[in-house]
């Protein structure tokens, strides 16, 4: 049977990806279906082992089920997606109506929304609620009159994010902006130089999926709770950002100028100012006018964590009510212990870093951040 | 698959050679193995006494100095003025950081005005290069490879995306450089009208292979057939 199964899937990389998509969404929908007829506990539903395995072998089934479909000719959602160029514009058009990866859309995204209200607990009762609805107003009310004597320290905290968000942004361009060569593929031709485009476009990926906040986290360890560490990590995320667009933009010049240019027997460097860097100047400013743009906003989050600024006041102030108050409490519960010496040593590949202890207790810094702001 | 097999010619100095073939013959082919902007996997390209076809490196730039070329698409710098576009012919010859701060002497400024003067478009020199005309690129362009004070001009159907007048003004710049600057012009043309008009030896490719070599005014509607295959018709331009 597993010959049978294989001999007919041919291993094309469009016949995998159907598969893999159907086994994906059908798995899913077959999932659902387990929940909402078994509707475990959970206990039952933390239960990772045994979970893995029922989803591995409603994976399995669903495979095969868009295997046999398929081969019976009959057209599955992944089928619809991923089908080769060469097999295009044979079949008959018929209406979504009559086809089964019509439904299978249809139904994979009805129930995905009604999972979707069950995740997040949608509520009409709730957001009606006369109590929480006057909570509402009142901290509305107090946008509207605000308390005035706080305002000169606000001043001075704004001009200090807005500081933060700048210096964040005129140290990133230099960088990403030679950084944006290297990571351009057009460019880096030749096994050596390919090679450090992998690592640097792999670097700048690990780099840009850490969060701007865990960044601050992490610098407010290295340098200190204030805008320093807001600064560093703002701008490790925008060199990351701005590199990779930067880079793409790089990847998407018109090769003539190029060639103009290499024709008169110019060097690398030369064309890449003289070819290259015309073509890509106007979208390298708006792009980076945009990432300032996120850097200020990003900027006040980040003092929620130690970065300075507007944020930390905010935090400060209301670290004295109730709402900041059970928000740190969550965070100290959920999180537990963050292990930094793991993370840094993942971050930059380098074991020793680990070793150097700076196991870092997220608990106690919460807590250090509470009596530090709420006194 | 090879784009060219057992192509062999020489050319003279201060010749006017002109390739001609179908698209797809192997003619652009040709002319970049000769700058090395393809790079040939075997034979020879001999350029002032010296095997071209295994350079690398800095040798190449060498060569590319010596080797001016233009293109169908005229390849300039959109964004640039003509004059700064025409003083990019410098670059080869240029230290690397006065170059990329725009530090050109004051003869080169001079030289790209002369020659900007001998395409007449001097009185461009100060506008952006996208807008001009197509045929006035061209002319930018081929100031800018004359700038670089080749011995040889390649040009890679330079009048492909021009409109018939404007063909010919930009094929009289290219004639004037042959004959008044005595540079050798090796150009790849679509159009049998304009081969006849302005070359002093044609050459003719299929599928990569040599089938003429010769004068222009002896291809004949026989020899037309056999290059550009049966039931072809001849386009002219006037």
């Amino acid at each position: 049977m597993g010959v049978k199964l294989f001999s007919f899937v041919q291993f094309s990389s469009a016949a995998f990806r159907r598969t893999i998509f159907d086994g994906l969404s059908f798995g899913f929908l077959l999932a659902i279906a387990l929940l909402v007829i078994l509707k475990p506990g959970d206990e039952q539903m933390l239960d990772m082992k045994t979970n893995g395995f029922v989803f591995s072998g409603l994976f399995l089934v669903s495979v095969l089920i868009s295997l046999i479909l398929n081969k019976n000719g009959i057209r599955t959602l992944g089928e619809h997606i991923f089908e080769p160029d060469h097999k295009k514009g044979q079949q008959i058009e018929t209406s979504w109506y009559y086809t089964l990866w019509g439904w299978q859309l249809v139904i994979l995204l009805l129930v995905t929304f009604g999972v979707g209200l069950d995740k997040t607990r949608f509520s009409l009762n709730e957001l009606l609620d006369e109590d929480g609805f006057d909570g509402a107003v009142r901290l509305f009310n107090g946008i509207f009159h605000p308390n005035f004597t706080l305002l000169p320290k606000a001043i001075l905290n704004i001009v200090e994010t807005i500081f933060m968000a700048f210096m964040a942004t005129f140290l990133a361009i230099p960088l990403a902006f030679v950084l944006s060569f290297f990571c351009a593929k057009n460019i880096m031709k030749g096994p050596f130089l390919f090679s450090i485009y992998l690592f640097l476009r792999t670097l700048l990926n690990v780099t840009r999926s850490v969060e701007a906040l865990i960044w601050a986290i992490i610098f407010s360890v290295w340098v200190g709770i204030g805008p320093f560490a807001g600064m560093l990590a703002l701008m490790i995320h925008s060199v990351a950002s701005l590199a990779k667009q930067y880079s793409e933009m790089v990847e998407a010049v018109s090769e003539g100028p190029i060639e103009g240019i290499q024709a008169t027997g110019a060097t690398q460097m030369q064309t890449i100012w003289y070819a290259i860097v015309p073509q890509v100047i106007l979208p390298y400013v708006s792009f980076t006018m945009y990432r300032w743009d996120i850097n200020v906003r990003m900027a006040t989050i980040i003092g929620l964590v130690g970065g300075g600024g507007i944020g930390t006041m905010l935090i400060q102030y209301q670290g004295a009510s109730y709402v900041a108050r059970s928000w740190l409490y969550y965070l100290s519960d959920c999180s537990c212990r963050l292990d930094f010496g793991s993370i840094l040593s993942s971050i930059t590949f380098c074991p020793q870093v680990e070793s150097l202890a700076c196991d870092f207790d997220f608990l106690s810094f919460l807590s250090g951040f509470k009596i530090f702001f709420c006194c | 698959m090879q784009a060219l097999q057992g192509v062999s010619f020489d050319v003279k100095k201060g010749e006017f050679l002109v390739i001609i073939g179908l698209s797809g013959s192997g003619k652009s082919t040709l002319l970049r193995c000769i700058n090395r902007l393809h790079d040939p996997t075997s034979g020879e390209i001999i350029f002032g006494g010296k095997n071209v076809a295994k350079i690398s490196g800095s040798d190449i730039r060498t060569l590319r100095k010596k080797v001016g070329m233009i293109f169908q698409q005229f390849n300039l710098i959109p964004r640039h003025s003509v004059l700064s576009n025409v003083l990019m012919g410098r670059l080869g010859s240029m230290k690397v950081f006065p170059s990329l701060l725009g530090l050109f002497t004051e003869q080169d400024k001079k030289n790209a005005m002369k020659y900007l003067q001998l395409v007449g478009i001097d009185d461009k020199a100060r506008i952006r290069a996208d807008q001009l005309s197509g045929g006035q690129q061209q002319r930018v362009a081929i100031a800018r490879a004359l700038t670089q004070d080749p011995q040889i001009l390649l040009a890679d159907e330079p009048v492909a995306s021009l409109d018939p007048a404007t063909c010919h003004t930009v094929m009289d710049y290219l004639k004037k450089v042959n004959q008044e600057l005595g540079i050798t012009i090796v150009c790849n043309l679509h159009f049998l009208s304009l081969v006849r008009q302005y070359a002093t030896r044609v050459i003719a490719l299929q599928a990569g292979k040599i089938v003429y070599d010769g004068s222009p005014h002896e291809i004949d509607d026989a020899w037309f057939e056999r290059i550009y295959g049966v039931g072809a018709r001849e386009v002219h331009i006037n």
